[in-house]
């Protein structure tokens, strides 16, 4: 059985994919190796979880955790003046902040084709909550925001290549 | 030929090889780190991907991000340069695992060629001269001792893994040998991530010589002649020229047979380098091989006319080399010198900061590559290589005259950036060089004797 892991720095989401197998035996182990991971990861990781998934057709297990209270102020905010590449941003007021591809790949809105994307413009949402998925080296990485406030635009279309420091969605962040 | 060439690099060889894709009509992509996002060769690249933050890690060795960005520009090849992923194998098998083409040897290739002491093998049973040595890594102190008595002192312990000059220690006598083998040991795992070491005789006033290859997938092997590279700083090299000044016509000869040997016993493919050490007369004792396109390869392409880049490229895309070895001729001589953005007086510390004025060198013969232009800023991430300054000229006194006049041109103006200029001007003119009887070790002591106050 193949896993793949991958763990963005400072908190954020772990995903852990299996392919599929069929016989009921191999159900049964796969749930039971589902519930040893998330008694592992629950012990393992730093800061406490925020959302637990566990979706057994595909053996997709899905956690989201606070980043640590000291990390919080992860830099990554994208400036304009370092990317002659990107495309030119609409003026916003100063206080948006736009949360940046943390590396390249293929951005995705929604966790599978057809389904919800993960924000739309005007949704609240959490520091450290799912904005997207940005697909490389056939990894999924979940993309957090590092604020929590309204989401008032989206940059970056569905299923389209993004490069590093990109910036996909823009948020006003709640007064702090 | 290629659809679309991703330039895994930075710097001068950056935007030299997107010269070379501009001139084949291949459109090049640079990637970049956030340090480099106004570089010469973002500015030059048809297309930019920005790959990471600025520490190499994240950015410049991040295979993952160059392998997403390759494949987002829908580029079929990527140029590794130098350095950088330049020789990592598992690179190169990634990339061809991706449907990408890496520019350079194919991963076998670079697996044999990167353990040293297996290649010293490879070679001494391909015919070429090796200095008395162990055959294959040594495991343990002890082995070290025995192997050591038969070899004789002074000798060299060396990571088998290693390069650019590090990981080698010398041992001047049998007591030492013990601890130097263990730190050579503990130095090659920090460095290169394993611990492999082998011996081998040192020559302590030995000069640099090594010969430019090129091979094409069709049998054809070509050597370029050598380029001496003997003065250096710290085994890191300063001025490289050619012909070599050492060496007679014979040994000249010599030297070719030899590169092209060791080339076919590795099944070479693309530009190489194959290195070797010259002893006082001229004799010639096999290095070892290096896998990429090197900083000093313009000194070549001057005396012979050959754009290595370009062939380089070519052969990676399946064509034939547009060159036999009948048709390659060293004419005069070419000398490349290093400036580097570092300061010689404060102990040659890097100096990056802004480059408030650069103007480099031009006139008759001189060729600059350099990844700076002026109002550019000198990153204090990467290596502290500024320009390269190349001229040619009908004679060896000529070229120096024409160098020294290049370097007296060159005017680079800011209040952080000093550069090894001046000291390089004053190593041109010392009569050891003129006689071209400077061995690899000059520079230090001609710094070490400076140092010392006058009697």
């Amino acid at each position: 059985m193949r896993m793949t892991e991958r763990i963005t720095a400072n908190g954020g989401t772990l995903t852990t994919n299996t392919p599929q197998e069929t016989t009921p035996a191999a159900e049964e182990q796969r749930l039971r190796l589902i519930r040893e991971e998330i008694s592992r990861l629950v012990r393992d990781l730093p800061g406490p979880l925020t959302a637990v998934t566990a979706k057994i057709g595909d053996s997709q297990l899905e956690i989201v955790w606070a980043p640590p209270q000291a990390a919080a102020s992860r830099e990554i905010v994208w400036t304009e003046a370092a990317a002659p590449a990107a495309p030119a941003a609409p003026p916003v007021e100063e206080t948006a902040k736009a949360v940046t591809a943390p590396l390249v790949g293929t951005f995705y809105r929604a966790p599978e084709p057809g389904s919800r994307p993960f924000v739309e413009v005007g949704d609240r949402i959490g520091a450290g909550q799912t904005i997207g998925i940005v697909e490389a080296m056939k990894l999924m990485n979940h993309v957090v925001s590092d604020w929590a406030g309204v989401v008032t635009e989206i940059l970056a279309d569905d299923a389209t290549a993004v490069e590093f420091g990109q910036p996909l969605i823009r948020v006003e962040p709640d007064e702090s | 030929m290629f659809r679309k060439i991703l330039i895994a690099n930075r710097g001068e060889i950056a935007l030299r090889v997107a010269r070379a894709c501009r001139e084949l009509g291949v459109p090049s992509v640079a990637v970049y780190s956030t340090a480099d996002s106004r570089s010469a060769a973002v500015r030059y690249a048809d297309e930019t991907v920005h790959i990471g933050p600025p520490p190499v890690k994240q950015s410049y060795l991040n295979i993952p991000n160059i392998i997403e960005a390759a494949l987002k520009c829908g580029a079929d090849a990527i140029h590794p340069g130098y350095g950088f992923l330049s020789e990592d194998a598992d690179f190169a098998e990634i990339c061809r695992d991706n449907g990408i083409t890496f520019i350079g040897p194919t991963p076998e290739v670079m697996h044999r060629i990167a353990d040293k002491a297996t290649v010293r093998g490879l070679m001494a049973d391909a015919g070429l001269p090796v200095l008395p040595g162990s055959d294959g890594s040594v495991g343990t102190a002890a082995e070290a001792r025995e192997i050591a008595a038969e070899i004789g002192f002074p000798l060299v312990v060396k990571a088998a893994a290693g390069g650019g000059g590090r990981g080698i220690a010398v041992v001047r006598e049998a007591a030492d040998l013990s601890a130097v083998f263990r730190e050579t040991r503990a130095t090659a795992q920090a460095l290169f991530g394993d611990p492999s070491v082998y011996l081998e005789r040192y020559l302590p006033s030995a000069a640099h010589v090594e010969a430019q290859i090129l091979c094409d997938g069709y049998g054809t092997a070509l050597h370029l002649g050598e380029r001496d590279c003997s003065l250096q700083r710290r085994k890191q090299k300063l001025v490289e020229e050619t012909p070599s000044p050492r060496l007679s016509e014979h040994q000249r000869a010599w030297l070719g047979e030899y590169a092209v040997t060791a080339a076919r016993a590795v099944d070479y493919l693309g530009a190489g380098t194959v290195e070797f050490l010259a002893d006082e007369e001229g004799r010639l004792t096999f290095m070892e091989i290096n896998g990429r396109i090197q900083v000093e390869h313009p000194a070549t392409e001057m005396a012979t006319g050959v754009d290595i880049v370009t062939e380089q490229i070519r052969v990676a895309a399946g064509e034939r080399l547009s060159w036999t070895q009948q048709d390659v001729t060293v004419r005069g001589v070419a000398i490349e010198c290093r400036v580097n953005a570092e300061d010689p007086v404060r102990g040659f510390r890097p100096t990056p900061g802004p480059l408030t004025v650069f103007r480099p060198p031009a006139g008759p013969f001189t060729r600059v590559d350099s990844g700076f232009a002026e109002g550019d800023t000198v990153a204090a991430h990467y290596d502290s290589l500024l320009a390269k300054v190349i001229v040619w000229a009908p004679t060896r006194k000529e070229a120096i005259a024409r160098l020294t006049r290049a370097l007296e041109e060159f005017q680079v103006g800011s209040e952080q950036v000093a550069t090894t200029i001046p000291l390089v001007r004053e190593l041109l003119a010392q009569p050891a060089f003129l006689a071209g009887r400077h061995s690899t070790v000059f520079v230090d002591e001609f710094l070490a004797a400076r140092a010392e106050p006058p009697a």
